[in-house]
């Protein structure tokens, strides 16, 4: 069936559901541990708060929760070769997951707890810098400088390590559209000051824009340098590949040198 | 056992920016047309909305990573891998779909690359076999056609138009004044650039474009960014001259024992096979799946591809590559960018595209301030993954930050090339491209020349902190254009196409995307694909179906002020 046909599956996630369609008890109290190390609260709610765990419980379920439809009413039903790629990569996240609570708990008994969701935030940091074999990263602040190189990095979630895939997948269950589970109540686009829309249905049918967020007026003439409306060369007889001439002579609206 | 079907005129394999014009065209001067597409005819105002996970990171639009993987490598002695290189969505509609629709014209030195610079080592550059004033009656109509919005006037050097834009620009966001304000304080003249959407007022009687910000990569529900799917397509399909194939995927073109192509091979979305007739071929995949799809057809007359005598199809690629610099601004002093907001770009200049030697490189692409992003995916290199850092980065950078792009234009090199992976295969049980790829010197010097300036313009601008990203060791496509792989030119054992993108060797066979450049331009290529495909498919409709050719006649550059 092309996708174009896909039908719509009647489902909605509530954040606040105690339903756990993949997670055991232990491992949705692991992962949401880890969450909230991911993006914790302070000021601000963080993963916890913005229930990242339902979001991520609700992914790795099976295919069902994986694209809303386009106006956010429910979820679209994969079809053929594409459901089942889908299908066959769940699988993969369904193991990691597994196997990653299972390496934070290790982690944590080694460090004489009972297992990571019941160790301390420090701890539980300490457990975050030994399986992702780098410090804790530090802040990004204006007084320092560094450059960068463009590398081979796709933006899906395959390929990564657990702990890359999980800080990924909390990103996107804390800034996520809420339909998909987290980002409860829009919290996390309030924390940043993004003005998302109230529904996805909204960005179609013109009721959302972020027009206001644009500049107010604007005079073409005080924003740019050597803008004059009437300078456009009409003659197809300019043979000059670099510059305009107007039939042999310098051209006028040439303006550089 | 495949089925077969009774012969049309044309036949075009991919309706995306090349395939919708020819489309067009040939439909409207009264031939029959069968249009194949490997993906869905997805329908905007349905299937399209301001969903950033599903559209951004769940790649809804994109071929499916493992269904449709392609490998990469930098040269013929490295190990390939899997990656998902210049990716284009699936769909018919193709690249102008996703685009965030920057449709800059080329300039008329981008015609001439060889007459201007000669050999380049390591290089290949060639003029195209034909120039700027043979091609801008066609980057008009698609202007005009299509809709291009554009300030005139505003551009200083551009090449000459034989008409205005058909539509003013959108305004400034808040980071578009503030790049605005950096190239004035440096003498730099920018403007926006001329993108595929309309404003009020626009002499087409067409919607103005959407302001809800979910733009590049995202498919439009509203239909107000152009797309061949709701301008071209439909223009066919209103002849009843053309016919949408949808979910077919192609595997193969087939030539007769004189070595004249004769229709394609194709299986439909129920797995069968099928054999489609027809007088002409036109292959618009793109340039990476039209020289994969020329590879993979093989015959008696052709052992190593349909048309490849010269051995160049799949050669010659260049891909550009999207680079930048942010600019981070201190939340207690500035007020808020929204790095958010704007259809992707807003403002940019071409004041650094024509060569200037003292730079140290040759050629030059186009540059522009662009969106930093929606919430998931916001741009900040080396931005922390995890803790109170990653929290503190979001909110203080998200409204505080903006980035000025380039579209670094490569040369052409004859190593680098799309083939046929010799192990791995997509779901229909076919090789998959691979893409063989490395920069050349210029293209390392020109990125991080103008990365370099990029970065002033952003101090100048007020920009506290700056993070450059220079290209690396590879491509990653992350552009995707792509361009090159079938190339035109006048020599036949040096060029697979010649000046009407027709192939040198099998008359009925014509490419009509990105394939055919002979070098890379600097700007986005998608306008130029769509004149090129105008043009191409006016003498296919005029000339080669009437059982007559033409040669355009060349005039000797004049490089003269």
């Amino acid at each position: 069936m092309s996708k174009s046909e896909w039908k719509k599956l009647e489902l909605r996630i509530d954040p606040d559901t105690k339903e756990k369609l993949f997670f055991s008890d232990h491992e949705w109290d692991t992962i949401e541990a880890a969450a909230a190390r991911v993006i914790p609260t302070d000021r601000d709610p963080g993963a916890r708060e913005a229930r990242v765990i339902v979001f991520i419980d609700r992914y790795l379920s099976g295919i069902n929760y994986l694209y809303a439809t386009a106006d956010g009413s429910g979820f679209l039903r994969l079809e053929g070769e594409e459901a089942r790629a889908a299908r066959a990569r769940n699988n993969d996240f369904k193991r990691m997951y597994r196997e990653g609570v299972l390496a934070l708990d290790a982690l944590a008994v080694q460090r004489g707890e009972k297992d990571f969701a019941s160790a301390d935030e420090a701890t539980q940091d300490l457990v975050f810098v030994e399986i992702s074999g780098a410090p804790k990263p530090s802040h990004v602040r204006l007084d320092e400088h560094a450059v960068f190189y463009s590398r081979l990095q796709g933006n899906t979630d395959t390929g990564k390590s657990f702990f890359e895939t999980l800080c990924l997948h909390v990103r996107q269950g804390f800034y996520s559209d809420p339909v998909y589970g987290g980002n409860k109540d829009q919290m996390a686009w309030k924390v940043i000051g993004f003005p998302g829309p109230k529904s996805l249905k909204d960005t179609m049918d013109g009721s959302y824009t972020t027009e206001p967020y644009f500049a107010e007026t604007w005079d073409w003439s005080e924003l740019l340098l050597d803008y004059d409306p009437s300078a456009i060369c009409i003659y197809p007889t300019c043979t000059c590949p670099s510059k305009t001439t107007k039939e042999g002579n310098q051209c006028q609206i040439s303006k550089r040198s | 056992m495949t089925k077969k079907l009774d012969s049309v005129d044309v036949i075009i394999v991919g309706l995306g920016a090349g395939g919708g014009p020819a489309a067009k065209v040939l439909s409207e001067a009264g031939y029959s047309v069968v249009g194949f597409d490997k993906g869905p005819w997805l329908r905007n105002s349905e299937h399209y909305s301001g969903d950033e996970l599903k559209f951004q990171n769940r790649s809804y639009l994109w071929p499916d990573v493992d269904l449709m993987p392609r490998t990469v490598r930098t040269d013929e002695n490295s190990e390939s891998r899997i990656f998902n290189f210049s990716p284009v969505p699936s769909a018919v509609g193709g690249g102008t779909i996703h685009m965030a629709g920057w449709t800059p014209r080329p300039r008329p030195c981008d015609f001439i690359m060889h007459s201007l610079h000669g050999d380049i080592e390591g290089a290949s550059l060639v003029d195209w076999p034909y120039r700027y004033e043979h091609l801008e009656p066609y980057l008009t109509k698609v202007e005009w056609s299509y809709g291009v919005s554009g300030l005139d006037g505003a551009e200083v050097g551009a090449g000459f138009r034989s008409k205005r834009y058909p539509s003013g620009p959108l305004g400034p966001t808040k980071f578009g004044e503030k790049f605005y304000e950096g190239c004035r304080n440096l003498g730099i003249n920018a403007h926006p650039l001329p993108m595929s959407h309309l404003t009020e007022r626009n002499e087409l009687g067409r919607k103005a474009v959407n302001r809800t910000s979910f733009w590049n990569q995202y498919g439009d529900p509203t239909e107000t960014r152009s797309s061949v799917a709701t301008t071209y397509i439909p223009d066919a399909l209103a002849t009843g001259n053309f016919e949408v194939r949808a979910d077919s995927f192609v595997k193969e073109v087939t030539v007769d024992r004189n070595g004249k192509a004769t229709g394609v091979i194709y299986i439909a979305p129920d797995g069968s096979e099928h054999e489609q007739k027809a007088q002409v071929v036109i292959l618009a995949l793109g340039a990476i799946e039209s020289s994969r799809l020329m590879l993979m057809s093989k015959s008696p007359r052709f052992p190593d591809g349909i048309s490849n005598d010269s051995g160049l199809v799949g050669r010659n690629a260049t891909f550009h590559e999207y680079l930048f610099a942010v600019g981070l601004f201190d939340r207690e002093v500035s007020p808020a960018l929204n790095g958010f907001t704007g259809n992707y770009q807003s403002g940019g200049s071409m004041h650094f595209y024509e060569t200037d030697y003292d730079r140290g490189h040759i050629g030059g692409g186009i540059i522009a301030t662009t969106q930093i992003g929606q919430p998931i995916n916001p741009i900040l290199p080396g931005k922390p993954i995890w803790g109170d850092a990653a929290k503190d980065a979001d909110r203080d950078y998200f409204l505080h930050s903006m980035k000025i792009g380039m579209i670094l234009q490569d040369l052409p090199q004859e190593s680098n090339r799309v083939d046929l992976d010799p192990i791995v295969k997509d779901r229909w049980g076919m090789p998959v491209a691979r893409i063989t790829n490395k920069p050349h010197k210029n293209d390392t010097a020109m990125s991080k020349w103008q990365i370099n300036k990029n970065v002033e313009i952003l101090e100048a601008a007020g920009a506290v902190r700056t993070m450059p990203v220079y290209l690396g060791e590879e491509f990653t496509g992350n552009s995707c254009h792509q361009h090159g792989t079938v190339r035109m030119g006048t020599d036949s054992t040096k060029s697979v196409l010649n000046e009407w993108a027709q192939s040198h060797s099998v008359p009925n066979l014509f490419v009509l995307d990105g394939s055919g450049f002979s070098t890379a331009l600097g700007v986005n290529p998608t306008l130029t694909i769509m004149a090129h495909s105008w043009r191409a498919a006016e003498y296919i409709a005029n000339t080669h179906l009437k059982g007559r050719s033409e040669r355009l006649a060349l005039d000797p550059v004049s490089l003269s002020n």
